[in-house]
């Protein structure tokens, strides 16, 4: 298998126990590279808790994941983030102190300021790098129509406002895969669209993405595979217009 | 051996102590969800107001019982006009603790301001000691124990018999279903102050007599002792706390018994801040109580 | 000016310039990176202890007054900062013990327990650090001048400190580091996901909010010339709090107005009321309630304090 033909993601038996409960029992799937793929199913069936384990907010139980040809099980959050695996989070978590730019200034990867040469040399150091990602900040807000409301506290945000930032700031890291968490939920149907869209986009530029959605027609649009799980483990997998036929997805959302 | 049976003898003396502070506290929390440090403050006021009326002759059980009830309905004040109001307006629980942290300040300043800060004592102890398995203790001790004894009995009677008691633990479970079950949560809230604010009268009085001398500082050196054990046993569950102070006693008594007299604070310390770092669930805790603990 | 009133003022301005380095410490742990170092007095206690035992001389010298461990005779530059570095220990030490994620009410219990700890410790073993009664006759600086000089001379090394930490303090609060900060302290979670480093960031900021708590210690100290654990009970931790509380949470300029208020106003200045009864110690015991009641208020009505933290604008600029 060429390198560029290797999946970006490959998650082998993973498993995540709460006590008895086993909200993840034995998932694998793999995203390709520079493409979208959906995690669908019914509500309780593990998609969040299999994504907080891949996104490095939870340790797995067992299994393996793999991410752009290496073995990243177990890996912090941070480290997965500056790797390249970015996740959002479900209920957005906007930091409430800084202003929206700000929120996206943070995300800025690799930023002189941050490093010890930076802190000590001042402005001087880091000032033209820290223009440019303002620039593109700026850039990013206004193509999420929230262009005005840079110097606007993360706290005063409306809900779909800060799902917006969350988004936005995800894509300031220049992720190679993206783990998004219902993204489109709280949005207006017009924004979703344009978000929609701006996967698209930048499905086309070679990022890759993991959708977990509740809405099956923004799937349908939007991936080329769809994972379905139910009570933890992987059901069934294909594309959406198939799998709305196969009779085991059917019921799965009808039993739950 | 003997040295060590009677530290053990010590521990359960003061143990009994603790365990009726950390009670009191563990039902504190329980109910409201606060790390009340003033509580060690309040300790030391009742410590005062008990030498106070013993000093004019009072009756000490009297005087325990007028204790008791004073700092019970001064709890349930402090509670209804500072902190509950705070908590209603989504103050963070760290900014909280400061202000438990500074009203236990102010109050223990207030009281030294007013009475100086001199050692006090409630006076000699009666001579008789009482011999049991090797342990010594005198008869005010075995007085305070079986006193302490009976507190925690009657509360747990409370909590169990009657039907405060079980709207109590309703509450303190699961606030907005026993709102939705028809319990007026506001007065079993001011029910449980008033109790635990009573428990920490008493063993503010109870600290003041097996410390024999005591000053200003009485409630804030034993309220960490009352934390340790109140997280030990499992923080919000009242029995917990009972075995809590009985360990933190003994195992105080023991380390001083065989080295320095000093090192008795640092045992409780210890065991505070190991159980908040391996297992802040403490011993009986239930996984959900420690995610209460969890950031 | 006499020449009681002429200390007097010397004292104050040493003890503002000093408490403002430690104040500036703090904020920069709690303000900025949002962690509630309850046990800041001990770096300030490490950077004093530090400093005296790399000045005092072998304790051989002080035989049966005062026993010690190390026992130096360093320079007054160099012991400086060795106090400052005894400091970043302490710093680190404690935020080790912060890694695990408490809720923050507990992990507050658990540093003002640290405080407790670190002083019963150094209380009871005499041979450590003198016990109780603390180490005495620690050198300062141009010992062999005229008091006068030296007093002057010394506001003038403080003032230079001050001058100095604000600068480096500064670096640490502004600008894309600062913003991190403040960043893990309004989600840590958050920000671990947008690749911060959590755990070496706070242990970084507990080394340089540990550096100016140790180099305030060193500097009073120095000064005073004496140290003992009544200097640093977990209350001293309170009182900057509440500077850094009224001044203004998280900005470097409010902490400031808030530290002149509290330390030196309020407690310093209340030494200058008239002696209303016969009990000493009665006017620190009004400073303490004062305090408390300061602290209790602030939060009651304006917990983002006096000057709140400032919001960086871009609408059109860059910072």
């Amino acid at each position: 298998m060429s390198a560029q033909a290797q999946p970006i993601l490959e998650v082998q038996n993973l498993a995540k126990h709460f006590g008895g409960v086993h909200a993840v029992d034995g998932v694998s799937f793999t995203v390709g590279r520079g493409s979208i793929t959906g995690l669908i199913g019914p509500n309780g069936a593990g998609k969040s808790t299999a994504l907080n384990v891949i996104g490095g907010y939870l340790p797995p139980s067992s299994g393996t994941v793999r991410f752009d040809g290496v073995d990243v099980t177990g890996k912090p959050m941070h480290a997965l983030a500056r790797a390249g695996l970015v996740r959002t989070f479900q209920l957005a978590r906007v930091f409430g102190n800084l202003t929206a730019l700000e929120n996206l200034l943070v995300a800025a990867p690799r930023q002189r300021g941050e490093t010890a040469r930076g802190v000590l040399g001042g402005r001087a150091y880091w000032g033209s790098q820290e223009k440019e990602f303002v620039a593109e900040a700026k850039q990013l807000m206004k193509g999420f129509g929230m262009e005005g409301k840079e110097d606007e506290y993360g706290r005063n945000l409306s809900g779909g406002q800060k799902r917006a930032v969350e988004t936005m700031r995800a894509l300031m890291m220049k992720p190679k895969l993206l783990l998004l968490d219902e993204p489109m939920a709280g949005l207006s149907p017009s924004l979703s669209h344009q978000l929609e869209e701006m996967f698209l986009k930048l499905r086309d530029e070679g990022l890759s993405l993991l959708l977990v959605e509740h809405e099956l027609d923004t799937i349908e649009r939007v991936c080329s595979k769809v994972v379905v799980m139910a009570q933890g483990k992987v059901i069934s997998e294909g594309e959406m217009a198939e799998l709305r036929t196969r009779k085991n997805v059917q019921d799965a959302y009808v039993i739950g | 051996m003997s040295l060590l049976i009677e530290a053990i003898g010590f521990g359960i003396a003061s143990g009994a102590v603790i365990a009726l502070g950390a009670v009191g506290f563990s039902v504190q929390f329980g109910m409201s969800n606060i790390l009340n440090i003033t509580y060690g403050a309040f300790m030391t006021l009742a410590a005062y107001l008990g030498l106070f009326m013993i000093d004019r002759n009072t009756n000490p059980w009297v005087a325990l019982a007028v204790t008791g009830v004073v700092i019970g309905l001064a709890s349930v004040v402090y509670h209804r006009l500072l902190l509950a109001p705070l908590v209603r307006r989504g103050t963070r629980a760290f900014s909280i603790v400061i202000v438990t942290v500074s009203a236990g300040i102010v109050l223990q300043y207030v009281i030294v301001a007013i009475v100086g800060p001199d050692t006090q004592t409630y006076g000699e102890q009666s001579g008789n000691t009482v011999h049991f398995l090797g342990m010594i203790l005198t008869a005010g001790q075995v007085t305070i124990i079986a006193l302490a004894v009976a507190l925690m009995l009657a509360l747990h009677l409370i909590l169990t018999r009657t039907t405060l008691g079980k709207a109590m633990r309703a509450t303190a479970s699961n606030r907005i279903l026993a709102q939705s079950c028809g319990i007026d949560t506001g007065r079993v809230s001011d029910a449980a102050w008033f109790l635990s604010g009573a428990l920490c009268g008493a063993a503010g009085v109870a600290l003041a007599i097996t410390t024999v001398s005591f000053d200003f500082t009485l409630g804030a050196v034993f309220l960490i002792p009352m934390i340790a054990a109140a997280v030990f046993g499992g923080i919000g569950q009242p029995y917990g706390a009972m075995l809590g102070g009985l360990a933190v006693g003994v195992a105080g008594e023991v380390v001083a018994a065989y080295s320095n007299p000093e090192y008795r604070e640092v045992v409780a310390f210890l065991i505070l801040i190991v159980i908040l770092l391996v297992r802040p669930r403490g011993l009986f805790g239930a996984a959900w109580a420690a995610r209460r603990l969890m950031a | 000016m006499t020449t009681g009133q002429e200390f007097y003022l010397v004292v104050l301005l040493v003890y503002l310039g000093t408490n403002l380095l430690a104040a500036w410490g703090l904020n920069l742990e709690f303000g900025v990176a949002g962690i509630a170092n309850l046990a800041y007095i001990v770096t300030i206690a490490a950077g004093a202890y530090t400093y005296a035992v790399c000045t005092l001389g072998p304790s051989s010298n002080h035989s049966g007054f005062q026993q010690y461990i190390g026992g130096y005779t360093l320079p007054f530059p160099v012991a400086v900062g060795a106090g400052a570095l005894g400091g970043v220990v302490a710093g680190v030490l404690i935020g080790i013990t912060g890694l695990k994620r408490l809720r923050p009410d507990y992990q507050a219990v658990v540093m003002l327990v640290i405080s407790l700890m670190a002083v019963t410790v150094v209380s009871a073993d005499q041979g450590l650090l003198n016990g109780n009664s603390g180490l005495a006759l620690i050198p300062g600086p141009f010992s062999d001048q005229d008091p006068e000089v030296f007093r002057w001379a010394y506001v003038g090394i403080v003032a230079l400190a001050c001058v100095a930490g604000f600068f480096v303090l500064r670096r640490f609060t502004t600008g894309p580091i600062g913003r991190t900060l403040r960043a893990m302290r309004d989600d840590e979670y958050a920000a671990a996901a947008v690749g911060k480093d959590i755990v070496l960031l706070r242990l970084m900021v507990q080394a340089v909010g540990g550096a100016f708590g140790g180099l305030s210690g060193a500097l009073l100290v120095a000064f005073i010339g004496g140290w003992n654990p009544g200097a640093w009970a977990y209350v001293e931790t309170l009182a900057l709090l509440t500077a850094v509380i009224v001044g203004g949470v998280g900005n470097d300029r409010g902490v400031t107005v808030g530290t002149f208020v509290i330390a030196t106003l309020l407690l310093q200045g209340l030494q200058f009321l008239p002696e209303i009864t016969a009990r000493e110690g009665l006017k620190q015991d009004l400073g303490w309630i004062l305090l408390g009641t300061l602290t209790i208020a602030f939060i009651w009505l304006r917990p983002q304090g006096i000057f709140p933290e400032r919001r960086p604008k871009y609408g059109g600029q860059s910072p």
